[in-house]
């Protein structure tokens, strides 16, 4: 059934920023800090990280769990709360209506933003859909206060919208338990989506999805972004997820970003070791080599190690990366990572892959 | 002629739900053979997606289900037959078990090694607890730990890898010859997953451990299975050598599962799912 | 962390916990005087009766002769007892009848919560007064105690068993069935720890709730009224029709007394409360929420 397709030539470049980044994060610190019964206790959760995310692209964040992902994307959506806090550093959208710095808004100027600017994908769908309410009452809460047009017209809207995204405008009188997950997940997207946000964060929207409705509930998240023009945020620990879906992926260790770069670029020539071995390590039907865990533990953000958070884990570790933290630095075009073996000598890394 | 390890026999699970007034049925396993042999330790994997009953399925070869009908012989017996306490951890010092979720699978107000201590005192000669000690160091010396490294610590102090090697120690106290993992990496970090199933390969080539490997993940079942089955709704639809059945499915159903798996190699396309988008959803 | 520091802490950083605190040891200091009164309790016409509030009398005498005082460190010290053995006694059977539904579920379960929703529809009050009249003066505080312990546990047991429900439910259950251990263990080791701070706090409640009910059936005189109890106290004050007669004191010190043990234990209670929300509980615990 499935077709080959033809692989794009290596000299096509992806669609190039013609304007200025939709998103640019800018060396944020974003910690836990708590104060219980005389113990304080900062939790490092996002830690210095700078990114852009340009206008009509799919950005992949990998990470594994406690690696911040969860946190910085949290961050970018304006959605923390005490004890979680910004420490330092900026996020800023820059919307077709004008610029937005997210930690300068009033609430009231957030909450317009949100569904019709920025939106967000999560991954369990009870969550959102009110069990006790029909599908069509979900678009009326959340939507209609983001859109000028009321009663019938939402009604077209809403229908327009479940069309172009392959979904029959029956489910809308449908109870949240009468759907599959796969459905329920598919209906989230089009309630994510309606207002035709120009951001849209999706934080592992698939992970509870059985592998066949997987690829479907992708394919929808890939053909919505392309049909709206708009950028998403694509958050998975699932590497493969990455590899088929994403434009450029950004990977999280620690609660830094480690590595940054187009996909395939990443995928083809890591230049973290980290990368390098979350890469290697996948198994792959058809493919019979041993495959080697990474020794060690992931750090605590708690109390993170010094110089650069990889290293008790890293086999190409020297002297430096226990006392530096290295820096993002852009290695090859378009394709930054922190590390200091790599800057030095960009194919060291792939001899350990 | 030894009897097999295990044999399940036209096994089946019906669930049924509610009152008298609406009763739903859910027939969970429907009909399910196979064996495994007693002289010849192999990864046997399950691969189902949800609602498959390959939970169901490990349930009732744990005997902590009934089957409906039919029946499974663990090495000859009929697990029926195993209902007083004394033959239950007879059995559980044979057929042992690892769980899904590493961070939830021990007490985390008490410390990990009791269920060591616990597992080297009932169902290992171990009268002491030096001896339950060293029993315990030997079963965590088989996953690459020591007593000394997770002796007093408590669950939250360990990564999701740890804890996993921890529990599947645990299951090696008592030498069992069947362990059933049910979804034993699917909640592990992808640095540490590697670890896990490597672990699999080596107790079943080292010390002759037969695993049953429970998953919905194709990849790993094709790195670590001999033999597996797919199921769907209950039903076994094809079985047989893993390389086989993964490289070259003959079902619809496993045809299907086997294109759903994301590739990393046929990745970077324009267009990676243009196959799969559909017309209008129902 | 010890329990000890736990308590420390507590008590350092929680308001309503170091005042609960400190009434609830107010209270106990008074009791813990009965053991040095000059004058045995049951004795009458020791002192000179309707004595004001005095330096000689610090809370004045009663008209039957008693120093109001000491009296009262004998009525607190045995309305506390009363209070402290139905908790204990109800907490226990609450503690192994919802612990074992719970986790055993099935018939055992079916049968422990019949049994248990027949004592949480009794109507407490009528059946006590009954037991009254049909025991008379067999009706000593002991008897008293194991009859309120018996009616008081079927709320709490409900409340454990849904605990124990989801309990049986997680991973580390099964991995203690499969390590070996037994029912007794499981219940006893892996599940109480996750009860206890709930059955802390409820024992606060179940000690204000029994003493309220002593107190109302002695004043009414449904109880030994010869065991000198605060309720005892208030009845034979009635009795001589204290508040008309201008002895204030007679009532006013036991109930100022009693009602700083109820605010006590009730400030016990809810800062124990705060302590095992499993959020605050989580990020002491190390882990994230």
């Amino acid at each position: 059934m499935i077709t080959e397709l033809r692989p794009i030539p290596p000299s096509v470049e992806l669609k190039a920023p013609q304007t200025a980044p939709l998103l640019t994060v800018d060396r944020l610190k974003a910690y836990y800090k708590t104060q219980l019964f005389g113990v304080d206790r900062e939790v490092r959760a996002v830690d210095d990280v700078s990114l852009k995310i340009n206008r009509n692209e799919i950005y992949g964040l990998a990470g594994e769990s406690s690696s911040g992902k969860s946190s910085l994307i949290k961050t970018i959506a304006g959605a923390i709360r005490p004890p979680f806090r910004v420490v330092e550093g900026s996020v800023r959208f820059n919307f077709k209506d004008g610029e937005r710095d997210i930690y300068k808004l009033s609430p009231q100027e957030l909450s317009a933003i949100r569904w019709s600017h920025l939106s967000y994908i999560m991954q369990g769908s009870m969550s959102v859909l009110n069990p006790v309410r029909r599908i069509k009452h979900a678009f009326a809460d959340f939507a209609l206060p983001h859109v000028s047009v009321k009663g019938a017209d939402f009604t077209r809207l809403v229908e327009r919208h479940l069309k172009r995204v392959h979904l029959d405008p029956a489910v809308l009188q449908a109870y949240p338990h009468e759907l599959s997950g796969g459905m329920r997940q598919r209906v989230t997207i089009a309630l994510a989506t309606v207002c035709s946000p120009e951001f849209i964060i999706a934080d592992e929207p698939t992970t509870a999805l059985d592998v066949i409705v997987q690829k479907g509930v992708l394919s929808m998240v890939r053909e919505i972004q392309q049909e709206l023009g708009s950028s998403v945020l694509f958050v998975t620990h699932d590497m493969a997820v990455h590899a088929n879906l994403t434009d450029r992926l950004g990977i999280m260790y620690a609660g830094r970003l480690v590595e940054e770069g187009r996909t395939r670029d990443v995928f083809k020539k890591p230049l973290h070791p980290y990368t390098a071995h979350l890469i290697s390590s996948l198994p792959r039907i058809g493919d019979e080599a041993p495959k080697k865990g990474l020794e060690g533990s992931p750090p605590s953000l708690a109390d993170p190690p010094s110089g650069c958070r990889f290293h008790p884990r890293c086999p190409l570790a020297i002297d430096i990366c226990h006392r530096e933290a290295p820096q993002m630095v852009e290695i090859l075009p378009g394709h930054r990572a922190a590390c200091h073996v790599a800057q030095a000598d960009p194919t060291r890394v792939e001899a350990v892959a | 002629m030894s009897p097999n390890l295990l044999d399940v026999e036209n096994v089946n699970k019906i669930f049924t739900m509610g009152g008298l007034i609406s009763r739903t049925v859910n027939h969970a396993v429907n009909d399910v053979s196979f064996s495994l042999a007693a002289d010849k330790p192999e990864v046997f994997t399950i691969i189902g997606e949800s609602g498959s009953g390959k939970t169901t399925l490990a349930g009732m070869i744990l005997n902590s289900l009934a089957p409906t009908s039919g029946r499974i012989l663990f090495q000859g017996r009929d697990l029926r037959d195993v209902r007083s306490r004394r033959d239950r951890l007879a059995f559980m010092s044979h057929v042992q078990a690892i769980f899904q979720n590493p961070f939830d699978a021990f007490n985390p107000l008490k410390r990990v090694d009791r269920y060591l201590f616990s597992a080297a005192q009932r169902f290992t000669e171990s009268r002491t607890t030096e001896e339950a000690a060293e029993r315990a160091d030997e079963a965590l010396r088989k996953v690459g730990l020591s007593l000394i490294e997770i002796r007093g610590r408590y669950p939250h102090e360990m990564s999701g890898g740890q804890l996993q090697r921890v529990a599947i120690a645990r299951a090696l106290v008592s030498n069992p010859s069947l362990i059933v993992a049910d979804e034993p990496v699917s909640m592990i970090d992808a640095s540490l997953r590697m670890t896990v199933i490597n672990l699999f390969k080596k107790l079943r080539d080292e010390i002759g451990v037969s695993i049953i490997y429970i998953t919905h993940d194709l990849a790993t079942a094709y790195y670590i299975s001999d033999r597996l089955i797919i199921m769907q709704k209950g039903k076994i639809v094809e079985g047989g050598d893993a390389r086989t059945v993964l490289a070259a499915p003959q079902h619809p159903y496993s045809i299907k599962l086997r294109q759903a798996v994301l590739s990393v190699d046929n990745a970077w396309r324009d267009e990676p799912f243009a196959d799969t988008i559909p017309a209008v959803v129902t | 962390m010890s329990t000890l520091k736990i308590l420390r802490d507590l008590f350092r950083y929680n308001g309503e916990f170091a005042i609960g605190l400190v009434l609830v040891l107010v209270v106990l200091a008074v009791a813990v005087c009965s053991f040095f009164s000059p004058y045995p309790p049951m004795d009458v016409y020791v002192v000179p009766p309707d004595v004001p509030p005095s330096w000689e009398y610090p809370l004045g005498t009663t008209s039957r002769g008693q120093d109001v005082f000491w009296q009262l460190t004998f009525a607190i010290r045995n309305t506390l007892l009363f209070g402290i053995v139905v908790a204990v006694l109800s907490r226990i059977i609450s503690l192994a009848v919802g612990l074992i539904s719970g986790y055993k579920g099935g018939w055992v379960d079916r049968v422990l919560m019949s049994i248990n929703d027949t004592f949480v529809v009794i109507p407490l009050f009528p059946i006590l007064v009954l037991f009254y009249f049909i025991m008379r003066d067999q009706m000593s505080w002991v008897m008293l105690a194991v009859i309120t312990a018996l009616l008081g546990w079927a709320y709490d047991a409900r409340l454990i068993r849904s605990i124990a429900m989801s309990l049986r439910t997680r991973e580390f259950t099964r991995q203690a069935v499969f390590s070996g251990m037994g029912t007794g263990k499981i219940v006893l080791q892996e599940h109480l720890p996750f009860v206890l701070p709930i059955v802390f706090s409820t024992t606060m409640n179940n000690i204000n709730w029994s003493i309220g009910i002593e107190v109302t059936l002695s004043v009414l005189g449904f109880t030994d009224i010869n065991t000198p109890t605060i309720g005892g106290m208030i009845y034979w004050a009635n009795q001589h029709t204290a508040l008309v007669s201008g002895i204030w004191w007679w009532i006013t010190f036991p109930v100022v007394l009693v009602i700083m043990l109820f605010i006590g234990l009730f400030l016990l209670a809810i800062s124990m409360n705060e302590y095992i929300d499993p959020r605050s509980r989580l990020s002491r615990l190390g882990g994230q929420a």
